[in-house]
């Protein structure tokens, strides 16, 4: 009994719709609806979550594409071996001094991760990485500038945002140095660049899918801003907002869930105006550091037993760290 | 679901960045953010559409394909909704949501007095948010004695007449709040949305028990309709 056996991508490719196809209908749609149905979408509810939701995705876009240019620029131009060599050789050492680099280095969580991971596979303590890897899409000069105009008049938030967050890579950094495991990397085999490819064609290439990747997240973000800005009964969000604690809580629990760019978070938060500004602090602090897209992306990266252990952990650090801040400087 | 391959994550981009432009390049952009932002997102979006253009028009044979993350689908939508549902700037249905408390405003206003009527006229042209604040100052004198014109549009009120409405934004509308305030005689004859010039003098605020806090009033003298302004946030 003989099979017949396709190779998987032939399998594949029947089953699976190509997806210019895909977007060519869309775009037929797209007209269709523009030309043949005005009026369709004129209830008051629909119109308000659209603006609120092309509010988010407008504001923050430029400043994505400012963090995505740079981080493109700078995993093109700079070598991964030149942190190597840069970096003290003692693990306590070398935590503050990558978590301090984070703030030199601009580039959103999505572009970190990999980072971080060619960091480790060139030598880098993974403590140190570690620090670098949450303390970078927090507090570099993108994402500070983004929160200054996000909260105008309000510069202390800008200075809660950068002690908590740097506080979080520390502390996770040196927790790494005292309680980390080295098999609980798994690390993954990077992706091989085209050959012959020159750096114009890679910083081109990175850029582009760092944009759709981080921009389709932002998309999310949006969405999940208008909807609890417009569908969400305000009443029920002034009671969460009434109660300090349950504030905190929702808020990071939404950070981890909405996976906001570290570089348009700054907006949403802005936008959440019932909720205190430690409570607002908070969403902040854990977004960059921990949220579903992250866990994803460390686990593809590091790992799955890697992800599983650090995320829980560095929620609670975050939360406490960014309690205490808040509760000093806000 | 399909993942999005090269070349349509570049016309992702492309639409994305094309649709930025036709927005920001009109007052549209005013509807959803604030007037500075124009540069910002005129440099955006040309960014993108010329990543998106670029990467059209260079399609590199041979070199093996990975499809982008299924989420990148997702730059679509923005442009969807721009395209199809052309939300207008935030409405009277959205100041309807935030009666449940009181914006919060500075304590005292920070100039010396409203100023002098405007020029030819016999009334002073104030922002909601300044009347709010004056109204709302320990010394309210300044108010006294003076024709006060306000301009935004009708948002109904429970307790009789309608409010004369104006949302102000710190960067967006996602953080829009509405500054309302109160004209109790307002006719029946102006439709929610629509926008008037209210000139009147000012009353004292009143706590309707259907509201449940002091709200800035004008008692009007003339209403009428008038066109609405390309910038309609404060």
């Amino acid at each position: 009994m003989t099979e017949l056996r396709l190779p998987a991508g032939e399998r594949a490719g029947r089953a699976v719709v190509r997806s210019t196809d895909l977007l060519a209908g869309l775009v037929a749609l797209l007209v269709v609806l523009h030309f043949a149905t005005p009026g369709l979408f004129d209830a008051p509810v629909v119109l308000a979550w659209s603006t609120v939701f092309v509010a988010v995705c407008l504001q923050a876009l430029p400043f994505l594409v400012l963090g995505v240019a740079l981080s493109a620029a700078i995993s093109t131009l700079v070598p991964a071996s030149f942190f190597a060599r840069a970096l003290p050789r003692r693990p306590a050492l070398a935590v503050p001094v990558a978590g301090v680099a984070g703030v030199v280095l601009p580039g959103c969580e999505c572009a970190s991760v990999p980072v971080a991971g060619s960091l480790v596979r060139r030598g880098v303590t993974p403590a140190a990485a570690l620090a670098f890897l949450l303390a970078a899409p927090a507090i570099n000069p993108v994402v500070l500038v983004a929160t200054a105009v996000a909260f105008p008049g309000q510069p202390e938030m800008v200075a809660a945002r950068f002690a908590a967050s740097l506080g979080v890579a520390l502390v996770m950094g040196w927790l790494w140095t005292l309680a980390g495991r080295a098999e609980w990397f798994r690390l993954a085999r990077p992706v091989p660049s085209a050959p012959g490819a020159g750096r114009a064609a890679v910083f081109r290439d990175t850029m582009q899918h760092d944009l759709v990747h981080a921009g389709g997240f932002l998309v999310v973000g949006g969405a999940a801003a208008a909807t609890l800005g417009v569908l969400v009964p305000r009443s029920w969000l002034e009671q969460v907002a009434a109660s300090p604690v349950l504030a905190v809580l929702v808020l990071a629990g939404l950070a981890v869930v909405l996976a906001i760019c570290s570089e348009a978070d700054a907006f949403v938060a802005a936008s959440l105006t019932s909720f205190s500004l430690t409570a607002r602090l908070v969403f902040l602090v854990v977004g960059p550091a921990v949220d579903v897209k992250l866990i994803a992306l460390q686990a593809g990266t590091f790992g799955r037993g890697f992800a599983l252990r650090f995320a829980p952990a560095t929620l609670l650090v975050a939360v406490g760290v960014a309690v205490l801040v808040g509760e000093v400087l806000l | 679901m399909t993942r999005p391959d090269r070349t349509t994550q570049h016309v992702l981009l492309l639409l994305l960045g094309v649709v930025v432009l036709l927005v920001a390049g009109t007052d549209r952009y005013l509807d959803y953010v604030q007037a500075g932002f124009r540069p910002l997102l005129l440099g955006a979006g040309v960014v993108v559409a010329g990543l998106g253009l670029a990467g059209l028009l260079r399609r590199r044979v041979g070199v093996h394909e990975h499809p982008g993350p299924a989420v990148g689908w997702l730059l679509a939508a923005p442009v969807a909704v721009l395209l199809v549902v052309a939300p207008p700037a935030l409405g009277s249905w959205s100041a309807g949501r935030q009666v449940t408390a009181p914006p919060a405003l500075p304590a005292a206003p920070s100039a010396a007095g409203i100023g002098p009527d405007d020029e030819g006229a016999d009334h002073r042209t104030m922002t909601l948010f300044a009347y709010h604040v004056w109204s709302k100052a320990p010394d309210p004198s300044a108010l006294e004695g003076r024709r006060i014109r306000l301009v935004g549009f009708v948002s109904p009120r429970a307790a009789g007449g309608w409010y004369v409405t104006r949302f102000d934004i710190n960067c967006c509308a996602a953080d829009a709040t509405a500054i309302r305030v109160a004209v109790p005689d307002g006719a029946a004859e102006f439709a929610p949305d629509e926008w008037v010039e209210v000139i009147g003098t000012s009353a004292p605020s009143r706590t309707d028990p259907a509201v449940g806090y002091p709200e800035p009033t004008i008692d009007a003298v003339s209403v009428r309709a008038v066109p609405a302004p390309a910038e309609t946030y404060e």
